[in-house]
């Protein structure tokens, strides 16, 4: 077979051209100790992964080695990488990406992950991998650095946009995947018409809602590989999850989908603790939760029970959550009717009578008490700041964490958190992606409505690299909606002692579309406490049932018969 | 490559290039560095060009590099010199780099005055590499007597029991070699070709095979469409630069070599 030779015709002119000049000529030693230092750098095998013996201040673990060789050895360098939270994906991609620099089939890589991870991911690769990757600050980083690191929202914007076309990448990594799950996206657009030579795309939920975002995604990587999007909607469509039935098309997908599950990894992972701390309002706090809760039987059919039920979580957190929300009412309506600014006004007054806040109390007195460094989570940015005050009024200093902060800042924030404060309040965006497994006591000041945010909450310090068990702290207030949801619901399904990444299958297989919307409904709609707590019953049981169900195919699997 | 090998790949390195070895202790070294070093190493060049601007004293700096950390005491501040490290990587290509090319002679201690004949050897390392979607390298020393035309293999390693000097002993005096080193040139490179193309390419095969698969994946993917969208053509290019097979034959270093008869 005829095979391109290209022979290095640069060494020769050079060679003859001191041959006429005779000279200059290299010394000895050293030119027996290139030879030695090419033989060391010389790829023996086609095979086998070569990054290990370049890397001394990390041992990978086994499961992320294997994945790291199938990608290289099996899938031909384009794989999504969708192990469960925690596994270390960016210790696979740190793997990847120096295995192919190593064997010099990759020289400039575009890695494109979401702003708030950008300089964790270039912290990584230098420490870890000795990689030498930047972070996109400047346009002209694009021309002059090898490996880059860039939040997608600025890649796709002009004059990046054309810069980034202009440049050969040899490997593009895409953190967060799942969110290219929708190719009418800009973003969808913009990854596709990027040269992928090699690619990685990481995710933990490669499969949200519906079977095309699989179809999406992989089309992404490798088009064609699922088929057409003609034949494959008529194959598949409407299939919803049931998509891990279908053998033919899981076999398909597995063939670029890699997807450790913690249970496989084999690896010993620190318990969860979990109290539930129930707390009495004050008087003046009861009065409040029972005025937005009148106002919102009271405000029927106009439209408002939403908010109205939003109140009432709020005043379960902190009566500056409630006074946000109903300014922002009263704001709102341009013509508001008279009786309506009344209760408003009505409200504020509660509001303002009330004198203290029972559960910052009590997050006070756990915080002196564990005397570590603890997280609290709320849902409510009015709380987080309140929380800031009280605890700076108490001697304790803390720093506060949002979604909404620049990169820097979170950066920053974290290394405070790290080294200096005691105390980080974290609203929910602040939740996502990053790590603080140096910490293990976390506070739920209240509780959000959706399980898999809760599940993310405890994932940034229930990961890989904790080594402690992990304390967490329940907050609800008595006889509230709060209460409900954390007994009613949350304690029955065990959620709290769950392995991370378990309630992630579990609801993919009930296939509720959004449990948050769902649980809204259930109080919502119920005319008594006692339909609603039937209602919550049967969510639990069906909850149950799945798990129970996915026991059951486990001990199937592994029984000898 | 172990950690004692890279100690004693350091110390040669520095030695070869002339710079004083402050401290060879087991578990570091601590070098300073000659102007040459310092300019090649450190990064500096603002630095050595307002010397060389205003006329100022030099002063080269020093480097400490760390090769056991457990052993190193607690004081010594440097850096640590693994396989993977970028300080490491920037000395191996660096003496890739000076030293590329070399004449040397066999030293031969003679007992009487009698005149010894040293033939000509053209001489060079080559790393041979493999690539498509995956990479192997095979490494390989061949030298060419320029009188008989004779080829032989692993020269380097045969080069390596021989005591060679870069003056021309005394009572030895080179016999003109009758190919060019030009000609000699196209010579090995036309038998590393041949030993090449006839060696095992199930590897290039493979590749191609999968190159036609995903091909087809791909044109599936766009059939539909009577005009293709960008994407398509920027996809099948991708494709090409991932599988298509090529051998590439680069020479790490290599030069002449006067040697007796009886040397290799």
């Amino acid at each position: 077979m005829q095979i391109r030779i290209k022979f290095d015709d640069e060494w020769s002119e050079e060679f003859l051209d001191k041959v006429e000049n005779d000279g200059p000529w290299a010394n000895w030693e050293l030119y027996k100790l290139a030879v030695q230092a090419e033989k060391h750098l010389a790829i023996p095998e086609f095979e086998g992964l070569q990054a290990p013996h370049h890397l001394n201040q990390l041992t990978p673990l086994p499961h992320q080695l294997e994945a790291a060789r199938q990608v290289v050895e099996t899938m031909n360098g384009k794989a999504i990488l969708a192990d469960e939270v925690g596994l270390g994906k960016t210790i696979e991609a740190g793997l990847i990406i120096k295995e192919y620099m190593i064997r010099g089939l990759v020289k400039k890589v575009l890695i494109l992950v979401p702003a708030s991870l950008v300089s964790q991911w270039a912290f990584e690769l230098n420490t870890k991998f000795h990689i030498p990757a930047v972070v996109q600050r400047k346009s002209y980083v694009w021309d002059s650095c090898d490996c880059i690191v860039s939040s997608i929202d600025t890649a796709k914007r002009n004059p990046h946009r054309d810069i980034i076309f202009k440049q050969e990448y040899d490997l593009i990594i895409i953190d967060e995947a799942h969110k290219l799950k929708n190719n009418k996206t800009k973003n969808y657009e913009f990854v596709q018409s990027l040269k992928k030579k090699f690619c990685l795309l990481l995710t933990a939920t490669p499969i949200q809602n519906k079977v095309e975002e699989i179809f999406h995604l992989v089309s992404l990587l490798k088009p064609g590989h699922l088929g057409n999007a003609a034949l494959f909607s008529e194959k598949y469509k409407g299939k919803g999850r049931t998509i891990y039935e279908d053998e033919h098309l899981k076999k398909l997908v597995n063939t670029v989908m890699i997807r450790n599950r913690r249970a496989d990894t084999g690896i010993e992972w620190t318990k969860r603790h979990v109290e539930t701390i129930i707390i009495k309002f004050s008087p003046t706090e009861q009065a409040l939760y029972d005025a937005v809760a009148a106002f919102r039987s009271q405000s029927e059919g106009a439209g408002s029970a939403f908010s109205s039920l939003t109140l009432q979580r709020e005043a379960c957190s902190s009566k500056e959550a409630v006074f946000t929300t109903l300014k922002n009412m009263s704001q709102k309506h341009e013509n508001p009717a008279p009786e309506f600014i009344e209760k408003l006004n009505n409200l504020f007054e509660t509001a303002k009578q009330v004198e203290r806040n029972s559960k910052a109390e009590k997050a006070l007195e756990l915080i002196q008490k564990i005397n570590d460094k603890v997280i609290i989570f709320t849902e409510y940015r009015a709380t987080q700041l309140y929380l800031q005050w009280f605890l700076q009024q108490n001697g304790i200093s803390s720093v506060p964490f949002r979604g909404g902060f620049k990169r820097g800042k979170k950066d920053w924030m974290k290394e405070l958190f790290q080294n200096k404060i005691q105390v980080l309040i974290a609203t929910e965006a602040g939740g996502e992606g990053i790590n603080l497994q140096f910490c293990h006591h976390l506070i739920n000041f209240d509780l959000p409505w959706n399980p898999m945010r809760l599940e993310q909450r405890i994932g940034r310090v229930h990961r890989l690299g904790q080594t402690q068990d992990v304390m967490i702290y329940n907050f609800a207030t008595e006889n509230t909606v709060e209460e409900h949801i954390l007994k009613l619901l949350y304690e029955k399904i065990q959620l709290f002692e769950k392995v991370i990444g378990e309630l992630d299958d579990i609801l993919t297989k009930l296939d509720i579309g959004n449990i948050e919307d769902y649980l809204v409904d259930v109080v919502e709609g119920s005319k008594s406490e006692g339909e609603m707590k039937i209602k919550m019953d049967n969510l639990s049981s069906m909850i149950q049932f799945a798990q129970e169900m996915k026991e059951g195919n486990l001990h199937a699997a592994t029984g000898n018969s | 490559m172990q950690q004692q090998e890279i100690h004693d790949f350091l110390l040669t390195y520095f030695k070869a290039n002339h710079c004083e070895i402050i401290e060879n202790h087991p578990a570091y070294l601590t070098i300073q560095l000659t102007i040459e070093l310092d300019k090649e190493l450190m990064n500096r060049p603002f630095y050595w060009h307002y010397l060389e601007k205003t006329g100022g004293i030099p002063n080269p700096s020093q480097l400490t590099l760390i090769t056991d950390p457990q052993q190193a005491p607690d004081d010594v501040k440097g850096e640590l010199i693994h396989f993977g490290s970028q300080r490491l990587h920037q000395i191996f290509a660096s003496t890739k780099k000076l030293a590329g090319f070399i004449r040397l002679y066999e030293e031969i201690i003679q007992q009487d005055h009698t005149q010894n004949p040293l033939y000509p050897w053209l001489s060079i390392n080559a790393k041979v590499s493999y690539q498509s979607d995956r990479k192997k390298d095979i490494l390989l020393s061949a030298g060419l007597n320029l009188i008989t035309g004779e080829i032989v293999e692993q020269f380097h390693e045969r080069l390596l029991q021989i005591q060679v000097t870069p003056k021309i002993p005394d009572y030895s005096f080179t016999l003109s070699p009758l190919i060019k080193p030009k000609s000699g040139l196209l010579r090995l490179d036309s038998y590393i070709r041949r030993t090449f193309e006839g060696d095992d390419h199930t590897w290039a095969e493979r590749a191609i095979e999968r190159w036609e698969d995903d091909l087809r994946l791909l044109e599936n993917f766009y059939q539909d469409m009577e005009d293709k969208a960008e994407s398509y053509y920027t996809e099948k290019e991708a494709l090409q630069n991932r599988y298509e097979p090529n051998i590439t034959i680069s020479i790490v270093n290599g030069g002449l070599f006067y040697l007796s008869n009886q040397a290799i």
